[in-house]
Order: C-alpha cells, then sequence, then structure tokens
C-alpha cells in the first residue's frame, strides 16, 4: 500500500506546534515507518511538491505572500488540519487586530515601509477551508496523535469540547475563582491542557481558547464583581486567542 | 564574471529565511535574507502588566520559551529589587539546563546532524536512526524536567515575578535522577563521536561574547568576550548599534568600537571558549581525551559545543535535583514601583537581552527585546564569505550544501530573530 503523504507548513507562529510533532519522539518514529512526511522544512531538506493526503498548518496568516500560500496548499491538499493558537486563533499577534498597525511597524522598525504586514492576524479557516482544528498553545501532545492516527484512519478525533472546569474538577482541584477569587477563565475555555496551571494554584490564562457556547458576558460579570474593571476584562481575553474569545462575544451581541 | 547563489527557503532550522550571494571578481556579497513574518510583540507589549512580559514573550519561541521566561522575569524581579532564595534560583538553573538539553538535542541530532552523514532528514537513513534514538533519549529528559518543573515543555505555565506559582513535586524530579545519570554517561560518549565529524577548514578570527559568573553562566553574570570586553549587562546594551537590512525582517546588531562596527558571536561555542574554566574536571578530561582543543576555533564546530553543553546540562541537572530539598515557600512578595532595567540570561543560542520600563501601576511602558539569532546574523554573514571564498570553485549544489551546513551549525532561530527595535 502506498504511504500516506503528510505536509507540515509553516505561517507566523513560534514553530513550537511543530516542535509537538517531533516531541512525540518513539511515537514519531513508528509514524514515519508508515507514513511519507513528504514536507516539513523544519525537518527535510525536501522541496515542495505534489498532493498531500493530510497537511499539517501552524500560524496565522498575516502578509499577502501568506494569502496566497495557504490556498495554493488548500489545493494540494486532501485534508488539511490546523494546529495552535495561530493557525485556529490569529495568536497573540493578533492583538495588532485592535490596534494601528503603522504604530506597531513604526516603534519597531526605522523604516516601517520595508515591511510587508497585513493590519491583521487572522486565522487559516478566515482564508480556506480547515477539515479540522486543533486548539492550544501550543497543542497537547497526545492530541496531536489522536488527530494525526484518527486521520489516518479516516475518521475525525474525538477530543473533548467542554470546559477546562470539567478537567479540573475531575483531577479534585479546588476552584481558583471561588475559593481565592482569581480571575480563571477556566469556565469558557475548551479543555485540553490537562489543567496545568490550576494544578500550580494559576489561574487559567486561556491558552486551548474558547469552547462551545461559552458564556463570555457571565464570566466578565463575575469578574466585575471580584472587582475587575473593564479593561482589565478585555486585557484578559485578549492573550493567545484574543481573537477567538472576542468573536464568541461580538456574536453574543456584547 | 558574477555568479549569484541563492537558497529561497533554508531548510531543517527553525523559522523562514534564505540566503542570497554574489560572488564578483573582487568581492562576495552575502545577504541572509529573513522573510518570516514579524509579530510586534514589543508594541503590544505595551500598556500590559508585567506578568505578560513573561508568559507573552515565551511564545516568541517555541524551542527557547524558557529564555524568555528567564530574561523578562530577572529584568521585572531587579525593576522591584527582588533578589530570589537558592531554591528558586536552583530551579531556575535547573529549567535552564533542561531547555538546553533539549533545544541543543534538537540541533544537534534531528537538525544538523544529518549534514555530517549526507541525508535530507534525521531519519532518511538507517545507519543514522540510533544516532537520532540517541539524540530523542537526551531530549526526552530534557522535555520531562519542564514538564514536572513548569507544567509542559514548551511554553511553561509556572514562572512568575518573585518565583514559582506553587512548590513543585520533588519526588517527582528525584525519581529523574537515575535516567539522568545513565544519560550523562551516554552523553560523555557523545563527545567523542561529534569530535570524529568532518568539519570544514578555514577560519574567521572572531568576537565571542557571553555572559561570565562563578558558575558556568546561565541567568547571571556580566558580559565578556575574548577580545577584553568585561561590562555589566546594561553597559553592554548601549554597546551595541541595531540596523534594518532592506532585505530582512531580522535587524542586524554589531557592537560600537572605535567608531566602527564589529559582529560578534553568540551562542554555545563563545559561551564554551569564555568558560572552559568552569566546566567539572569529569567533563574537561573528556574534552581532552577526544582530542578537541580549547579555544574551539573553526566556523562550523557549533555542534561541538553542543554536544560537550549537553553533558554538561545533564552533569548540573542532577547536582541541583539532589542539592533539592523540602520547599515550601516558593514566592517572594512582590511591592510595585515604576523603573527600568535589562537582564541577559544565556538562551540555547546565546545572550537574550530584554529591558522593560515599567510604570508604579506595574504596567509595561516600554520594552526592547534582542535575541541572539538577530545578534548572530552579521557574524553568519562573515563566515558565509568566507566558506565561499575558499570554496568558490565548487559546484553549485555541493556549494549549496556546505552554505546550508554552516548556517546550521550556527542553530539560528529565525522566529526569535524578527522581534526588534531600534
Amino acid at each position: 500500500m502506498k504511504r500516506p503523504r503528510i505536509g507540515v507548513f509553516k505561517f507566523t507562529s513560534c514553530d513550537g506546534c511543530q516542535l509537538t510533532i517531533l516531541n512525540m519522539e518513539e511515537e514519531f518514529l513508528e509514524l514515519i515507518d508508515i507514513i511519507d512526511i513528504s514536507y516539513f522544512k523544519e525537518a527535510i531538506d525536501r522541496p515542495l511538491r505534489g498532493i498531500f493526503d493530510i497537511s499539517i498548518v501552524e500560524g496565522s496568516i498575516t502578509t499577502n505572500r501568506q494569502k496566497e500560500e495557504i490556498a495554493d496548499i488548500r489545493e494540494r491538499s486532501r485534508s488539511l488540519i490546523t494546529i495552535g493558537a495561530c493557525a485556529t486563533s490569529g495568536g497573540l499577534q493578533a492583538l495588532r487586530n485592535w490596534a494601528s498597525l503603522t504604530s506597531y511597524k513604526e516603534y519597531i522598525y526605522p523604516a516601517p515601509d520595508l515591511v510587508d504586514a497585513l493590519s491583521t492576524s487572522t486565522p487559516v479557516s478566515d482564508h480556506i477551508h480547515v477539515d479540522y482544528e486543533l486548539w492550544g498553545c501550543p497543542v497537547n501532545r497526545e492530541a496531536l496523535s489522536e488527530t494525526i492516527k484518527s486521520f489516518l484512519m479516516g475518521k475525525k478525533p474525538t477530543l473533548p469540547r467542554y470546559s477546562l472546569c470539567m478537567e479540573c474538577k475531575r483531577k479534585g482541584i479546588p476552584c481558583l475563582l471561588v475559593s481565592s477569587s482569581d480571575p480563571c477563565l477556566g469556565p469558557i475555555t475548551k479543555a485540553g491542557c490537562g489543567a496545568i496551571c490550576m494544578i500550580f494554584g494559576r489561574a487559567c490564562y486561556g491558552c486551548f481558547g474558547p469552547k462551545d457556547d461559552a458564556n463570555i458576558e457571565s464570566l466578565m460579570r463575575w469578574f466585575k464583581d471580584l472587582g475587575f474593571t473593564q479593561r482589565d476584562c478585555i486585557q484578559l481575553l485578549d492573550k493567545m486567542n484574543s481573537y477567538a474569545y472576542r468573536k464568541v462575544r461580538l456574536e453574543q451581541g456584547h | 564574471m558574477n555568479r549569484v547563489i541563492k537558497i529561497d527557503y533554508l531548510s531543517r532550522i527553525e523559522g523562514e529565511s534564505g540566503v542570497y550571494i554574489e560572488i564578483k571578481d573582487d568581492s562576495i556579497n552575502v545577504e541572509m535574507r529573513v522573510f518570516e513574518a514579524p509579530r510586534f510583540f514589543e508594541s503590544f507589549l505595551k500598556g500590559r502588566p508585567f506578568q505578560d512580559a513573561i508568559d507573552f514573550t515565551a511564545r516568541i519561541c517555541g524551542i527557547c520559551p524558557v529564555a524568555y521566561q528567564m530574561s523578562s522575569v530577572h529584568a521585572i524581579e531587579r525593576i522591584f529589587g527582588i533578589q530570589v532564595d537558592k531554591p528558586i534560583r536552583d530551579l531556575r538553573r535547573l529549567m535552564y539546563c533542561a531547555e538546553w538539553i533539549s533545544s541543543h538535542s534538537l540541533n544537534v541530532y534531528m537538525l544538523h546532524g544529518p549534514d555530517f552523514y549526507g541525508l535530507e532528514s534525521a531519519w532518511a537513513g538507517k545507519e543514522y536512526l540510533p544516532i537520532l534514538k540517541k539524540g530523542l533519549s537526551f531530549k526526552r529528559l530534557g522535555d520531562e524536567i519542564l514538564t514536572i518543573i513548569g507544567g509542559r515543555a514548551i511554553h511553561p505555565v509556572h514562572i512568575k515575578v518573585g518565583g514559582f506559582f506553587r512548590a513543585i513535586d520533588l519526588n517527582h524530579l528525584k525519581g529523574l535522577i537515575p535516567s539522568l545519570q545513565r544519560a550523562y554517561e551516554d552523553s560523555l560518549k557523545e563527545i567523542k563521536w561529534v569530535s570524529t565529524l568532518r568539519f570544514q577548514r578555514g577560519y574567521n578570527e572572531k568576537v565571542y561574547v557571553s555572559l561570565r559568573h562563578d558558575e558556568y553562566p546561565m541567568n547571571y553574570g556580566s558580559v565578556i568576550s575574548n577580545k577584553g570586553l568585561n561590562v555589566s549587562m546594561e553597559g553592554f546594551l548601549g554597546m551595541i548599534e541595531e540596523r534594518q537590512m532592506v532585505y530582512s525582517t531580522a535587524l542586524h546588531s554589531k557592537i560600537k568600537k572605535d567608531g566602527d562596527l564589529q559582529p560578534y558571536l553568540l551562542g554555545p561555542l563563545a559561551r564554551l571558549n569564555n568558560n572552559y574554566m568552569c566546566l567539572p574536571d569529569e567533563i574537561r578530561d573528556v574534552i581532552a581525551a577526544s582530542g578537541i582543543n580549547i579555544p574551539i576555533s573553526g566556523m562550523d564546530k557549533g555542534i561541538i559545543a553542543r554536544v560537550i553543553e549537553i553533558a554538561y546540562a545533564l552533569y548540573e541537572s542532577i547536582k541541583l535535583i539532589k542539592g533539592l530539598d523540602d520547599i515550601n515557600v516558593l514566592s517572594k512578595e512582590v511591592q510595585l514601583c515604576s523603573g527600568s532595567a535589562t537582564w541577559i540570561t544565556e538562551a540555547p543560542r546565546g545572550m537574550l537581552i530584554h529591558h522593560y520600563e515599567l510604570d508604579d501601576t506595574g504596567k509595561i511602558l516600554n520594552c526592547r527585546i534582542i535575541p541572539p539569532t538577530s545578534q548572530n546574523l552579521a557574524a553568519m554573514e562573515m563566515d558565509i564569505r568566507h566558506l565561499v571564498e575558499l570554496n568558490k570553485n565548487l559546484d553549485k549544489t555541493r556549494l549549496k550544501g556546505l552554505i546550508s551546513s554552516l548556517i546550521r551549525s550556527f542553530d539560528p532561530c529565525i522566529s526569535c530573530s524578527v522581534h526588534l527595535l531600534n
């Protein structure tokens, strides 16, 4: 049987999610026996060629060149999966969406005109059809493995879409929001990280993005009752998944 | 006759860049063309609370997030006048050891190693698989230490200004000692292995810059060079000049000296050459027995220094973990005040400079981040020029191979390099 061709692509990002593929270690060594990683710039010296059975995309779309590239990759791909907060929700760099690009460029570059950058950082799904989105900043290694294997078997992965609170409760961690009045994004955030912050007594800061039907406004009211200002509340949402949280909020009419 | 050598997109390095070389009769022009899209970290950090500096800047790089957390946390602690206690110091040093192990193993075994065996990737040849597996076994240990201390290997969640969010599971860490011990013994053999690889001839005299401290430098020290430089962290920030190149989204930095601008090299080679005497005797013995001369000279020998640092980081991890006792209070009280500070730590790829200015509510007014790769770009271009000069009669394919390999020997981190401020 012909081994399925896999491509790994990078847009605007930190490389952490594609590194997670290499971090699968022994499992990765097993995978390369049954798949053909045909394109993966960070790991293989090979040009871009042909059609891919599965394309794995990291990073957000932030330049004109990338808009064309992502369309080309879609045309070459039977299935396309995005991995990480940048590819699924624009990433931290989407904070520019709520600011002036010119001032951002001028703050960093002496000759800002030389820099090609769109005024927005957007998720891949704003540009092309995406078959599956894997959330997280970075993505979880086990979830990534489950996702790749599911696609190889021709099925959709079964990853949780409920809130982080479920994961936290199951681990028996006392609720930080209730017990220490910490502004925890757990109630509106997808499970998947393993509640690693709460284990350390730290409030969730939203690496995995909004869960299905997140009631953001209700949580914001709670934060305000705890003494946080409107600006504080927005800043709590405006992190790696700022674009996704804001979108849900707008859709709910706030 | 003019000849052009162009690699549009370099493979097996972190990030997006290419290289453009023009060979003329009397000169060689080299441009490292970084086309990685900028992300404007310094811009969106303005107005944010200080903890965000730690969580946000980690996202500049998925390979060295701890380095970003270390430079930012120390800079901010300096503004607040916080000096952390020994357990916090040791745990942070342990995290750094772990990141060096993981990041160096990635370069040595997955990205750069295949060059010495003529392979397109680390899994393209059967004979290379045992080498790859060895590398993965080191990498896993680095990742495990970070997962225990920081919750996960990429973008750990546990570091805060004043210390850590909560005490960590010491038993879990102590349980790693036997595996670390075995890995350390293996890593000593790897020093012999790396010394047998075939390197390029030719050498460019270089300014090696690193921190120096009473231990092998990671989180503390003054800035020194092999040419007699010895200044404070702030002093060094005042000595460098950054320039924007038309062909790159990363700025280049050079040291200002006598009205001249001088390229300099950071990273494992510079660190090792400048701090060899801080290594334990048992590692120095293996280095000598492997026929490696210190200072290591040669353009593409970064991999040797990286393998030695993997051994040292394993040695140091074992020592640090053994020394850790029951830790209860893992954080110092923070007293907010306004001010500014610079801090430099030794990222896997060399000195990572952070500078912050805070207002009296702890909000960031200004910040400046100068990653090691952008500081190394000028020295890299210099070495590529030298390599091309020595090999300009080779055919294009072979020359391109040599150039790519030389660039990987610097272990550039391009995503990092695109976040600068002038």
